[in-house]
């Protein structure tokens, strides 16, 4: 009991530990950058640094790392430029910034960030600058911007028998079983960042839609099928993708996505996959073992469901995603076509003519089925 | 059914007018109250650029009654220092409609002087008060008249003449009409102020009905030379100019009278005496160089009559027939009708040839055209498949027709001659942009002259920018020859070619102070509709404008590229000086650093750095 009691409070402080590490790696990497600019300045020259290029002819697919990744094209911006002058300065007060949120362990959102700017005369005109500003910092260190503590909204959650151990300030050790709460759980910085203690789950389900999610819950597909349920809220953010990632590479679970039967659906599946060409400059975000097992295209005359037209902006999404490079073979090729072909897509929430069940008692046993053999 | 009789009515010009008025700007209080100021301002200007005099231009409108609403009635009054009219022509000239100096071929405001005429009849039908001129031709008698006009017979009533000692020459015209001062005001003034700007070599002054004076003193003191009258050009005419050029080239055959063998006698300096016919022929054919053609056509049919005077008096020619070569005439004497036959290979007989067939095609083209010599002529002819020595008076409808497409077709004629034309010139129309708008760039251009369907013109062309200029630009300032069009502008030209014109090119952006002078001189502005104000997209024109406004905008550019380049220095030193230490402060935190980086003295040397290019750079503006 008692050595037991000493192992949990090792292994607390081990995981505090591997934080703290964490912590310091990024503190190391701001300071070097800073004092690069700091010595140019010292010497009398302008300041100037260099930053992968995201134009897109610089973005690239690897197929082995299954993601887009940035080229080897880099664009070096200095102050000694008039019209860098203004960027360059919202980056190196973005960075300040980041030491200093790293530094006192303080998450942030992307619209904190935009605002904060304001108490140091740094000038924005509207968020999407300051947001372009962080991607700037992203691509500049290599890494996402939750790793220096700005998150954007939360808008996804997850239900199931998941253990985390929270490891920000005030809740360092503190537990939690993430099937408590039947609503499920935000995901946001404090998880994203807790450790994942255990799990008896098999799976993980990403699910598009909350109403899916909350009937999920009701019907106990967490006992029912052993797993973890994730609402991705449509696009999923990156701190949902990052979990995703860990449940995967941690946990050693698979992962299979859940959406409408629509292009954009098929999309979904295929970020959570393989990311998406706006993070390219970023890694750690992609699960390239998950899958797609719904809605598909060929479903819908399976399953009959009631289906509404696509629309123009459909159809050209589609012609769109026939030219990626990861749509040229398998499943996400043959359902593609087949949308095209239909003309026709269903949400998730058309199995619901055949009673609000079905989906979890027929449909979703014989996709979980389907998923083993894919 | 009954037969339905339809009455034919001769209507005089006047009353042509009267009643299609607004064909001629005349349709409601505000636009007539505008169009009759410019008409007799156009008048005034028009009668001393003739001259040669700097014109003094006094422009009156005052309310007959100024507490009542608008419309109401107005007296208009413009006054100038011109050559004034003689006494025997003002009747005729303000009190009909079509009576007119301006028929000649050459650039001038207005065409006729209808437009005046018009305004005078507006007055008269809106107010029942007569014109009342004051003219002094001589600078000494001015005549004053106060004239109605009598629609219907389209001719003048004079009402009162009385006539006073003045010392200077000049005309004044002075009308009652009813007008709207409130709305029309706004572009009376536009109106003024812009001819100003195209006439700087005039004073102006205008005197408005709320009692605000607006006074434009000359800054120029050369008049640009005047035009001079010229032929047509054959690619600017049509069958019935050149019918009524026929018509004037062809000679009556004069009658022979008491009078005109005594005019025979005396050009022959034969006073008393009396004269064999032979004698006379000797005596005609010694002087012939210096006889008038009325004499010498007299003296070519006493040739084939042979008869001496008092025969001559006793018979009457009844007809030539050049064709079958007779010459019939009726013996007074004898009470019959007689012949004589003409010998071709007479001298005599090609004079009466001219006379009655008309002048050969050659010569024609080479008297009553500009620009075409014998040989071009000839090849002309060859063109419209005529003999060179093809008579115009017995051409015949079809081939009159035939003529005039080859006239239009041959591509031979040299350019139409621009002397016809009276632009402002560079120099004066850079001085007057530069005091209107003091700007901080001006360029101007003179197009050489260019020619459409035969009408001669010249764009003139400048651009402004800085200074006193409104930003909001380009505006642009429209002006066919010397009038500033100022309605419609939505479907002009000018606009058009400004327009199309992609300023960012020229590093013009955002709502630039700027201006833009088009003048457009032509004997024949191709005016899209009979209001005068707005010029249609002939091809030439077009194409002139396009070519001016691009040297033009290139030079602009250049100078917007040394102000941008003075002023990216200077934006330069700003933000050096506003972000280089905000980056010192977050990389010193970042880095750990407590002391901040020295950069504050290599700062300094950037920012004066800077500042000294931006000054070296408005100098050199400056310079220019």
């Amino acid at each position: 009991m008692k050595a037991s009691k000493k192992e949990k409070e090792n292994k607390i402080k081990a995981r505090s530990k591997k934080a703290d590490d964490k912590q310091k790696t990024i503190l190391e990497m701001l300071k070097s950058h800073g004092a690069k600019i700091y010595d140019d300045l010292d010497n009398g020259q302008f300041p100037k640094f260099s930053i992968p290029s995201r134009s897109v002819s610089n973005i690239v697919y690897d197929k082995k790392l299954r993601q887009y990744i940035l080229g080897n094209n880099a664009a070096l911006r200095s102050s000694r430029n008039s019209a860098q002058l203004r960027s360059f300065t919202q980056l190196m007060w973005l960075a300040f910034f980041a030491n200093r949120l790293t530094n006192e362990r303080k998450s942030s959102t992307l619209r904190d960030v935009y605002y904060s700017s304001q108490a140091f005369a740094v000038e924005f005109e509207d968020q999407s600058e300051s947001d372009n500003i962080i991607v700037d910092l992203e691509a500049v260190t290599s890494r996402a911007r939750e790793d220096f503590h700005i998150f954007p909204e939360e808008r996804s959650s997850i239900f199931g028998d998941l253990n985390i151990e929270y490891t920000i300030p005030g809740y360092e050790g503190k537990t939690m079983n993430l099937a408590n709460h039947p609503d499920g759980y935000s995901i946001g910085p404090s998880l994203t960042t807790a450790e994942l203690v255990d799990t008896s789950a098999e799976i993980v389900i990403a699910i598009e839609k909350g109403g899916l999610f909350t009937r999920f819950v009701e019907e106990q597909v967490d006992k029912k099928f052993k797993s973890i349920i994730i609402n991705t809220g449509g696009q999923a953010p990156r701190s949902t993708r990052t979990l995703l990632k860990r449940l995967h590479d941690e946990m050693k679970l698979p992962v299979i996505c859940l959406t409408d039967g629509d292009v954009y659906g098929e999309h979904i599946a295929m970020v959570i996959k393989s990311g998406s060409a706006n993070a390219a400059h970023l890694r750690e975000l992609t699960v390239p073992d998950a899958k797609w097992v719904g809605v598909w295209a060929t479903d819908i005359e399976k399953y009959k469901l009631p289906t509404i037209p696509m629309t123009e902006s459909d159809i050209k999404r589609c012609y769109d995603l026939q030219k990626d490079p990861r749509y040229q073979d398998g499943i996400w090729k043959k359902e593609l076509d087949v949308f095209l072909k239909l003309k026709r897509k269903a949400e998730l929430e058309a199995f619901s003519k055949y009673g609000l069940t079905n989906i979890t008692d027929k449909y979703l046993p014989q996709k979980l089925e389907l998923a083993k053999s894919l | 059914m009954s037969a339905i009789k339809e009455k034919f009515n001769q209507i005089s010009p006047s009353e042509f007018f009267y009643s299609n008025r607004d064909l001629a700007g005349f349709s409601n209080p505000t636009r007539s109250l505008y169009t009759a100021v410019r008409e007799f301002v156009e008048n005034a200007l028009d009668a001393c650029d003739q001259k040669g005099i700097l014109p003094d231009v006094h422009l009156t409108i005052k309310a007959v009654d100024p507490d009542k609403p608008d419309p109401k009635p107005y007296i208009l009054t413009v006054k100038d220092n011109g050559p004034g009219i003689d006494a025997e022509h003002i009747p005729l000239a303000f009190g009909t409609v079509l009576y007119g100096s301006k028929f000649g071929l050459k650039q001038a405001r207005g065409m006729f002087g209808l437009g005046a005429t018009m305004a005078i009849l507006y007055g008269q039908i809106t107010t029942n008060k007569p014109v009342i001129v004051k003219s002094s031709s001589d600078g000494k008698i001015q005549n004053q008249f106060e004239i109605l006009l009598d629609i219907q017979k389209n001719k003048p009533v004079i009402v009162k003449h009385t006539t006073k000692e003045v010392a200077k020459t000049g005309l004044t015209v002075s009308i009652c009409l009813e007008g709207d001062y409130s709305k029309a005001g706004n572009k009376i003034r536009d109106y003024v102020y812009e001819t100003s700007l195209i006439t700087p070599y005039a004073s102006i002054t205008f005197d408005d009905p709320k009692e605000q004076k607006f006074a434009h003193p000359r800054f120029v003191k050369e008049i640009p030379p005047p035009p001079t009258i010229i032929r047509p050009h054959p690619h600017g005419i049509d069958v019935e100019r050149i019918r009524r050029m026929i018509v004037e080239s062809q000679f009556e055959i004069p009658t022979i009278d008491d009078t005109m063998i005594e005019k025979v006698r005396k050009d022959l300096g034969l006073s008393v005496k009396k004269l064999s016919f032979t004698s006379i022929m000797d005596k005609a054919k010694k002087k012939w160089k210096n006889l008038p053609r009325q004499v010498r056509v007299v003296i070519a049919l006493m040739s084939f009559l042979k008869m001496d005077f008092e025969k001559l008096n006793k018979i009457q020619i009844e007809d030539i027939d050049m064709p079958n070569k007779k010459l019939f005439y009726w013996d007074f004497g004898d009470s019959q009708s007689k012949s004589v036959d003409m010998d071709p290979q007479s001298e005599y007989y090609k004079q009466l040839t001219n006379t009655v067939q008309g002048e050969p095609l050659t010569t024609f083209l080479t008297k009553r055209f500009q620009r075409i010599g014998p040989t071009t002529a000839v090849k002309f002819a060859e063109f419209a498949k005529f003999k060179p020595e093809k008579r115009m008076g017995t051409l015949t409808n079809q081939e009159l027709v035939n003529l005039s497409d080859a006239l239009q077709k041959f591509e031979d004629f040299m350019a139409p001659d621009s002397s016809c034309l009276a632009p402002l010139g560079a120099e004066p129309l850079e001085k007057g942009i530069k005091k209107f708008f003091n700007p901080d760039f001006v360029a101007v251009v003179q197009r050489p002259a260019s020619a459409y369907s035969g009408f001669p013109f010249i764009i003139e062309m400048g651009i402004a920018y800085g200074g006193d200029i409104k930003s909001g630009g380009p505006h642009v300032y429209r002006y066919a020859n010397r009038i500033p069009l100022l309605y419609d502008e939505g479907s002009d030209v000018v606009l058009k070619v400004v327009n199309d014109t992609d300023w960012g090119r020229y590093k013009v952006k955002g709502e630039p102070p700027f201006i833009i002078v088009s003048h457009i001189c032509s004997t024949r502005i191709p005016y899209k509709t009979a209001g005068k104000e707005n010029v249609a997209d002939r091809q030439e024109i077009e194409r002139e404008l396009r070519l001016a406004l691009q040297f033009l905008s290139r030079k602009l550019s250049s100078f917007m590229s040394k102000r941008g380049q003075a002023e990216m220095a200077k934006k330069r030193a700003n933000l050096y000086a506003k972000y280089i230490p905000m980056i010192a402060e977050f990389c010193t935190e970042l880095s750990g650093k407590k002391k901040e980086p020295n950069y504050k003295k290599m700062l300094q040397t950037e920012i004066a750095s800077e500042n000294k290019k931006a000054l070296t750079e408005e100098n050199e503006i400056e310079s220019k």
